[in-house]
């Protein structure tokens, strides 16, 4: 088997303390160690934001390509060389923002990769704005007054558009983010998992505590009237494997 | 016999204009002839009006003509519109029902379609008719037309049966006027478009990934490598949401390797162009088909203009080396798309053959086999990829130093020892992201060196015509065909006039164009826009400023008449 140290470089990464990215690159390399992936044969995809510097910290094939664009990069990298594990990273600026357009036809197109959303509903790297995924009344310096949108339901949005995997995971849960990741790594299709995560320098509010009251596992669900039923409850956050389908 | 003979079919979108121009093409080609076919088409499926504009000649020809000698109305209209531009003596195909002033400058020869249709019991025959009446007008055996029709038709029995009597019937309602009698036919012509051209040139440079979204009037190579990738199976044609994630799947795809390729027109460029940067900074090779129509915004989207010079030669922020190549011919839009595959690959940045939709979707006769010494390079072999790494090319982490000063090779995905990051923020020699000031320059230095190795590898420009001319014409992409003809001719007469074509936009070829055109005696830039593109480059590159200027944005090509009358008023 692969170390997971194999997957370290020697710079190490510049992310603010408490940043949930910590967790979600440990998940990351600790994914490609039990699945025992090459650094060769592994290319991860990234666009622009906090973080898209993922690939930079990881010892395996990188592409940090643009802001919202890390889909089709991918899917041409996959669509080119099938033998290659391909996992793409969005945030919620880049990938629900930017873009939402490769988002949705990602989910339909079903190129066998994995996207990995790191959400935590605020622009990092522009200092703090509101993001697609900001609760109604955020308020930030480009929503002074609050926030008057609604968030992005990505969810519910990536079981509409036909994707076969929809996952969501959270930051702080090192174990769970493991075993998720392993499954949409190895689901054959288009593998789809948002990560919520803390952002300590401009959702300070939500920390830890804050998600522990909030999270709650769901078990796998492979209907999906019911899957769709779960991803559209706002009450809790709801993790784990929301749907499961077979490509068709 | 006339030197060339110049029809005009007209009529309806949907009626089967594209049908007879076909056949009446194709069996003028199978009879041994030269052919210059070009369309003028409104943003509508069914109706409004369109006409397609057929040269018929011995020669090779590139150009369209302003007047005809036998015009093929389908309706009123047609005949309204284009009764002025046939020549006297020249023949007029009508229904017998369209309305026409008699005059004896004209043969008007009328034919009852709906006879001929309420005979065979079938409706929209026109273009059956017709393709029979105007084969007899020209003379072309029928033997040869019932052969074309037989091979048009041949999955559609029916069809064939009706198509081939309607035609016979229209033959015999006419009488011969050319004498368009078998040449011999060589077998080495085949109709090809400019679009044809640009896909069969990416083939032949080992084309196997392409991604496009439609586009007019590029759309056909989108639909000519569809047609491929069903019986080439190494070839993946993909239609994507939009032209930013066509750019960007195409440089996923070229980044493992593949020869990628996408194509649009200008506003699908105008999405694109933050990903031309990303192709510049990350090294990633990258061939872009941009066939412009009359911007800005949606514009005219089925007429033509070169009016996107300027804006692709600037395409992105920041300071990148960017090739911009432009065609003049069908014969170049195929030669001119290899030489872009082996520079991408070569110096592993974005290529641009710049084409115009004169360009892109008129056809030709054209060999293009006989093309191929033009430009050539081992497509089976990879430029600058290789497979083993050593040591002395890793960095203390095990990284590949993919952008190393001399470093000219990349690694593909699945190398061994081959990992690096293929990044869009400025970078170290792995890849990594870096704010080093030191380092950033380096790298802005790595990467516009790649400028001046393309240039040294540019055939130099070269005038067409007499070398003491008393004028120069100066232009680019598809306004060449009628230059050149309306050079012929002039120089035929007696007249000095000869002809700078650029076809190399980026790298610019400062030292050649400057020494050829200070030796000019006049300078006439002649251009398919309003502001001068090409000559505001000119300018820039060589502090010539071309202050006679022939331009136009009507969204029509040049024809050679009006090349050949605007070169006369200059000579005076």
């Amino acid at each position: 088997m692969v170390e997971l140290s194999k997957y370290n470089r020697e710079e190490k990464p510049n992310w603010c303390p408490g940043c949930g990215n910590y967790g979600i690159i440990t998940a990351v390399k600790k994914t490609l160690t039990e699945l025992n992936f090459t650094p060769e044969n592994t290319v991860l995809v990234s666009g622009v934001g906090c973080f898209a510097k993922l690939p930079y910290w990881v010892k395996v094939n990188g592409f940090v390509g643009l802001h919202g664009r890390s889909l089709p990069v991918a899917q041409g990298v996959k669509l080119a060389n099938p033998k290659l594990n391909v996992i793409a990273f969005g945030g919620d600026g880049d990938g629900y923002g930017e873009g939402g357009n490769h988002f949705i036809h990602a989910c339909r197109r079903g190129i066998d990769i994995t996207y990995v959303v790191h959400n935590n509903s605020v622009f990092g790297l522009t200092t703090g704005q509101y993001s697609p995924t900001a609760e109604k009344g955020r308020k930030s310096k480009s929503s002074l007054l609050g926030s008057t949108e609604q968030p992005i339901n990505p969810l519910a949005l990536a079981i509409a558009a036909g994707a076969t995997f929809v996952a969501r995971a959270f930051a702080g849960h090192l174990k769970e983010t493991i075993e998720i990741l392993k499954k949409a790594v190895e689901h054959k299709g288009f593998a789809f998992v948002d990560v919520i995560q803390a952002c300590p320098s401009y959702q300070p509010e939500k920390d830890l505590d804050y998600f522990k009251d909030k999270i709650v596992y769901v078990k796998e669900e492979s209907n999906k009237l019911n899957a769709m039923e779960t991803a559209l409850k706002e009450d809790q956050i709801y993790c784990g494997i929301i749907y499961n389908g077979v490509k068709k | 016999m006339a030197d060339n003979v110049v029809l005009r079919i007209g009529g309806k979108a949907g009626t089967g204009l594209i049908t007879a121009t076909d056949i009446i093409a194709t069996i003028a080609l199978k009879l041994g002839y030269h052919i210059f076919s070009s369309k003028d088409y409104a943003s509508q499926i069914r109706g409004g009006h369109n006409n397609h504009t057929i040269r018929i000649s011995k020669e090779n020809v590139n150009a369209d003509s302003d007047k005809i000698d036998i015009l093929i109305a389908f309706d009123q209209l047609t005949l309204d519109k284009h009764i002025s531009d046939v020549k006297e003596n020249g023949i007029v195909l009508i229904n017998e029902k369209i309305k026409f002033e008699k005059t004896n400058k004209l043969n008007f020869i009328l034919i009852n379609i709906l006879e001929i249709e309420e005979k065979i019991k079938h409706k929209n025959l026109h273009n059956a008719v017709f393709s029979g009446a105007v084969a007899k007008c020209l003379g072309f055996p029928w033997d040869v037309c019932e052969a074309v029709i037989a091979d048009r038709f041949n999955q559609k029995k029916e069809l064939l049966k009706v198509f081939k009597e309607a035609s016979l019937l229209g033959y015999n309602q006419t009488k011969v006027f050319f004498d368009y009698s078998n040449l011999g036919s060589s077998d080495k012509l085949s109709l090809i478009s400019g679009n044809d051209a640009i896909s069969l040139g990416a083939l032949k440079a080992g084309l196997n990934f392409h991604v496009q979204y439609p586009m007019t009037p590029v759309t056909g190579i989108l639909h000519y490598l569809e047609k491929e990738s069903v019986i080439n199976k190494k070839l993946t044609v993909i239609q994507p949401e939009d032209e930013i994630a066509a750019i960007n799947m195409a440089l996923g795809a070229s980044y493992t390797g593949a020869r990628a390729m996408t194509a649009t027109s200008g506003g699908g460029f105008a999405l694109m162009v933050e990903s031309v940067g990303l192709s510049g900074m990350a090294e990633v090779p990258l061939v872009i088909i941009e066939g412009q129509r009359p911007g800005p915004s949606t514009g005219l989207p089925t007429k033509t203009e070169q009016g996107d010079l300027k804006f692709v030669i600037n395409a992105g922020p920041g300071d990148f080396p960017l090739a911009v190549i432009a065609p003049s011919t069908i014969e170049e839009c195929y030669t001119e798309t290899k030489r872009a595959f082996y520079f991408a690959e070569k110096y592993q940045l974005p290529v641009i053959v710049l084409v115009d939709k004169h360009l892109t979707e008129s056809s030709k006769s054209a060999d293009l086999n006989a093309e191929e010494k033009e430009f050539t390079f081992d497509y089976n072999q990879r430029i600058n990829i290789i497979a083993k790494v050593n040591d002395n090319q890793l960095n203390e982490d095990g990284l590949f130093k993919r952008y190393a000063s001399k470093e000219t090779s990349r690694t593909l995905p699945g190398t061994k020892n081959g990992v690096y990051t293929c990044a869009g923020d400025e970078h170290n020699d792995v890849g990594e992201i870096t704010e080093d000031p030191e380092i950033r320059v380096q790298m802005v230095n790595r990467r516009l060196a790649k400028t001046k190795l393309i240039e040294e590898e540019l055939p130099l420009p070269e005038l067409i015509g007499p070398n003491d001319a008393e004028l120069t014409l100066v232009s680019w992409g598809g306004n060449c065909g009628a230059i050149t003809e309306a050079i012929n001719l002039l120089n035929q007469e007696g007249k000095k006039v000869n002809f700078l074509n650029i076809k190399y936009i980026l790298p610019f070829q400062k030292e050649a164009i400057n020494s050829l055109l200070s030796k000019s005696k006049k300078l006439l830039l002649i251009e398919n826009n309003i502001t001068g593109q090409l000559g505001q480059v000119i300018a820039e590159n060589t502090g010539i400023l071309i202050e006679n200027k022939f331009l136009k944005c009507n969204g029509q090509t040049f024809n050679v008449n009006e090349i050949y009358q605007e070169a006369k008023r200059w000579l005076v």
